[in-house]
């Protein structure tokens, strides 16, 4: 049964990653980008048609679309995703190196925002109708509203150029080796952009945690333990918490797509070294093959939270993995 | 030499850390992160120079520091050297060649190269590696254009001949530009490893965020005053944060953020030939297009006496002054104060009679009373495009468009981007940039042959004695003879030349300056007149900079 499991998720996942392929590259060669222009640059004048042809075969963009689309996939099958052309490297390495910087970022924003977003609804459901629920609200609406790369304006302006409490650019100190960083050097350089997403990512587990536990709350069997005289932080903890959790681990794992793509302005915006700022330049360079090869990444990124978000959905809501199990024969 | 001390990467740290001799920001490895050395510079004991320098100027290459991709190409290739450089004033003098020849036909470059160099890795340098880098950098689709070179071949070792498959002086900026490679260690990963002969070594390069280079201390040349070079990536404001909190000694700024002031560092105005200048269609519109079925001529623009009006009519003081805030000079061509500059090309001031007078010749009057001029039943009014993103050419444009309105000459305005401009430029006015030490971008912009073909001579320009010239200059065997003809290109004695006084191809309008902030205690010579982009060219006189406290 779970290998059914399994073959069916693989299947789609294999799927997913074709549309994506396919959707991501039809879309590069529809846009307005021409790669050798960008790669050239202001050396344009200096840049015979001679030369050109020189990159656009180093590129390989001297054959049709299809064509290039079907050695890029042939390639891909034997585990080569390409070389970019904007860093002149394999493209696995250039995702594998700013994925590294990403994670840390990314993570980070990730738990805090879950966790925070998680107790202030909660708070705010219990507190229904109070300024509290009133102010946390309000607090969530405005940033469910605010673009990424505002909020990260605002406090790279605020907080590192006027106030200079926090650096401008960078993962780790300039001039030093990254590997000399110690834990504070780097968690200072990484404060404002984890602070930018967390902020922005709160806002939706807020809400839905707030709308979900005031549902709860409302039901029969919450109705049961208060007229059995449970209250408070009880009735919270025992009623509450785990049957609110479920809805919340889905969407905090379904997330992560939103959070991928608030880490792209944030980063872009800190001066971050991470995935986010080499699929800024991708696209605006037309180097296919690393935007292809992020794009896939992501997907599988993504594909790996939502897996993951089904696996301990099914841990910490029994029923759920029964379900999943009667329904297969 | 101040400040020289032999030793271990992780000493230069340590005493860069505790000696007093402190630029690097006190601890490397304590509290604080990045902002660390704010307050060190008053700790500086008089008289003692810093090892370390940091600089905000840009200077990342993404595809790597490999010359044969382009690496180099403006500034110092810092890892490798190069046959010839220029010094400050742009004259040619030898590097790593002891002197070069070419044949009478302009095909044969006979280069000899100094003897007992050797590679970082300790491996000599050769007239094999130099062959290589050419034939090399021949063949790969980079970033430098030396498509000209048939074969590089090596006659002994320390003798390379060149071998191009036409003349072209111009060649002579590819020995300029080419940093040496070595033969046994160039490969798919030499960008990232590049192993030299120039005056620094990379320590390493964290991508996105800095570059750590270190002195070669087997440079053949005279030893560099720092030890120690760390290159910050940031953007405009990061870097002018990181002036203000004394992390680097010198900081390349936009003109906007020049009027600010940092403690401790002077505003350096660096003179370029970073010009802007519109680009005049010089066809009438014929009907035709080009080969992807652009429409090519303007029948506004394409009236003598119209070019020559706008040229004439734009006061280029008040542009630098109001949009360049100061930070800038008049241009009259796109070769401004490079030694094949011809003065006689410029036009003193702006003279709105004249121009008005230059258009009533022309046969250009208001006929239908609405204040613009008409001839044949065209009326003088175009559009003038400009990159939407660039609020220095979109400032220029307004302001151009005001002193041209006067005349009856009616200008609209439209911002766009690159890939809307492509289209449209052989048929509309386009506020471009250029500048390069290398002639052959006068070539491109200018020669007929040349109409067309992606962003050169878009215009479509066409002058018989112009191209006579540039061919002649192109052909050139001797350097001097050669700037003769760039020169009569721009105007000869005859008033023939692509110049205001001759066919007004363009309006050139200003010249940038670069500006940088630049520690009060730092000495960078006298530099270069930078070309196009703004930040790493001010490393061309690197290796002599100095620390003047």
């Amino acid at each position: 049964m779970a290998v059914g499991l399994l073959a069916g998720r693989a299947g789609r996942l294999a799927l997913l990653l074709v549309g994506v392929a396919v959707a991501c590259f039809a879309l590069m060669e529809l846009s307005p980008v021409d790669p050798i222009d960008a790669y050239v640059g202001a050396e344009v004048t200096r840049i015979g048609p001679e030369q050109r042809a020189l990159i656009a075969e180093r590129f390989g963009l001297d054959e049709p679309p299809l064509v290039r689309f079907g050695l890029w996939a042939g390639r891909l099958l034997r585990g080569d995703l390409g070389t970019s052309t904007i860093y002149n490297a394999p493209v696995i390495g250039v995702i594998a190196q700013r994925f590294v910087a990403s994670l840390a970022l990314l993570a980070t924003a990730w738990a805090l925002s879950g966790l925070l977003g998680f107790g202030l609804g909660i708070l705010a459901a219990v507190k229904r109708g109070s300024p509290v629920d009133r102010a946390i609200r309000w607090w969530a609406y405005t940033l469910a509203s605010a673009p990424t790369f505002w909020v990260a304006l605002l406090l790279l302006t605020t907080f590192s150029v006027t106030l200079g409490w926090t650096p401008v650019c960078c993962a780790t100190p300039v001039g030093i080796d990254p590997a000399d960083a110690t834990l504070w050097q780097r968690l200072h350089h990484l404060l404002l952009p984890a602070a930018t997403l967390s902020l922005v990512g709160i806002a939706p587990i807020t809400l839905h945690t707030r709308e979900q536990a005031i549902e709860i709350l409302r039901s029969d069997f919450v109705t049961f333990a208060r007229a059995q005289g449970e209250h408070g932080r009880g009735l919270v903890r025992h009623r509450l918490l785990r049957n609110v959790a479920v809805p919340a681990l889905l969407l905090q794992f379904a997330s992560l797509s939103e959070l991928f793509g608030g880490a792209v302005l944030a980063e872009a915006v800190f001066n971050y070294p991470g995935l986010g700022q080499s699929t800024v330049q991708a696209g605006l360079r037309g180097d296919v093959p690393l935007l292809l090869g992020i794009a896939l990444f992501t997907t599988l990124f993504v594909f790996a939270g939502n897996t993951l978000g089904d696996v301990v959905h099914g841990i910490v809501d029994p029923r759920v993995g029964s379900l999943h199990r009667g329904a297969r024969p | 030499m101040l400040g020289r001390v032999a030793l271990t990467l992780a000493a230069v740290m340590l005493a860069a850390c505790g000696g007093g001799a402190d630029l690097a920001g006190p601890d490397a490895g304590s509290s604080g992160g990045g902002n660390t050395s704010g307050a060190s510079k008053g700790a500086t004991p008089a008289g003692e120079a810093p090892t370390e320098l940091r600089l905000a100027i840009g200077g990342e290459d993404e595809q790597g520091y490999d010359p044969t991709l382009g690496w180099g190409r403006y500034g110092a290739p810092l890892f490798q050297s190069t046959l010839l450089r220029r010094d400050a004033e742009l004259d040619i003098v030898n590097d790593l060649a002891t002197g070069y020849e070419v044949s009478e036909d302009g095909l044969t470059y006979t280069v000899t190269i100094r003897d007992g160099v050797t590679f970082t890795d300790g491996e000599p340098l050769t007239a094999d590696d130099v062959a290589y880098t050419f034939n090399t950098a021949a063949e790969e689709g980079g970033l430098t254009d030396v498509t000209v070179l048939d074969e590089a071949v090596a006659v002994d070792d320390t003798t390379v001949e060149l071998r191009l498959s036409e003349p072209q002086s111009t060649f002579v900026n590819r020995l300029i530009t080419l940093g040496i490679v070595p033969e046994h260690a160039h490969g798919r990963d030499y960008g990232r490893n590049p192993v030299g002969s120039g005056p620094y070594v990379l320590e390493r390069w964290d991508e996105g965020q800095q570059l750590i280079v270190t002195r070669n201390p087997d440079y053949y040349g005279e030893q560099p005053a720092f030890e120690r070079l760390v290159f910050q990536f940031t953007d405009e404001d990061g870097n002018l944060a990181a002036a203000r909190a004394g992390e680097v000694q010198i900081a390349v700024v936009p003109p906007a953020l020049a009027v600010e002031q940092v403690p401790g560092m002077r505003l350096l105005a660096v003179e370029s030939v970073d010009n802007r200048g519109i680009l005049f269609p010089f066809q009438p519109d014929n009907g035709e297009t080009d080969d992807d079925g652009n429409p090519i001529g303007n029948d506004v623009t394409s009236d003598l006496a119209i070019r020559q009006a706008i040229n004439y009519a734009i006061d280029r003081q008040a542009l630098v002054d109001g949009i360049l805030e100061g930070h800038g000079s008049p241009a009259t061509g796109p070769v401004d104060g490079l030694p094949w500059y011809e003065p006689e090309s410029a036009i003193d001031g702006a003279d709105p009679e004249r121009a008005a007078q230059i258009l009533a010749d022309g046969g250009w009057e208001d006929a239908d009373g609405d204040k613009i001029l008409d001839k044949d039943g065209v009326r003088a009014a175009f559009t003038i495009l400009y990159p939407a993103d660039d609020s220095v050419r979109q400032g220029l444009a307004l302001a151009a468009a005001d002193m041209i309105l006067p005349l009856g000459i009616e200008v609209t305005l439209e911002g766009a981007s690159f890939d809307q401009i492509e289209p449209l430029m052989h048929s509309t006015p386009v506020v471009f940039g250029w500048g390069s030490h290398d002639q052959t971008e006068m070539y491109n912009l200018y020669h007929s042959s040349l109409a067309g073909t992606g962003f050169y001579n878009a215009g479509y320009f066409a002058d018989q004695q112009v191209d006579s010239y540039l061919d002649m200059a192109m052909g050139a065997t001797d350097l001097e003879e050669a700037n003769a003809f760039w020169r009569a290109a721009q105007l000869d004695d005859d008033g023939n030349g692509f110049t205001t006084k001759g066919d007004a191809g363009w309006a050139w309008l200003v010249n940038l300056d670069h500006l940088y902030f630049v520690d009060e205690c730092l000495d960078v010579g006298s530099p270069q007149v930078e070309p196009h982009g703004h930040g790493y060219p001010i490393t061309a006189g690197i290796a002599s900079w100095q620390w003047a406290c």
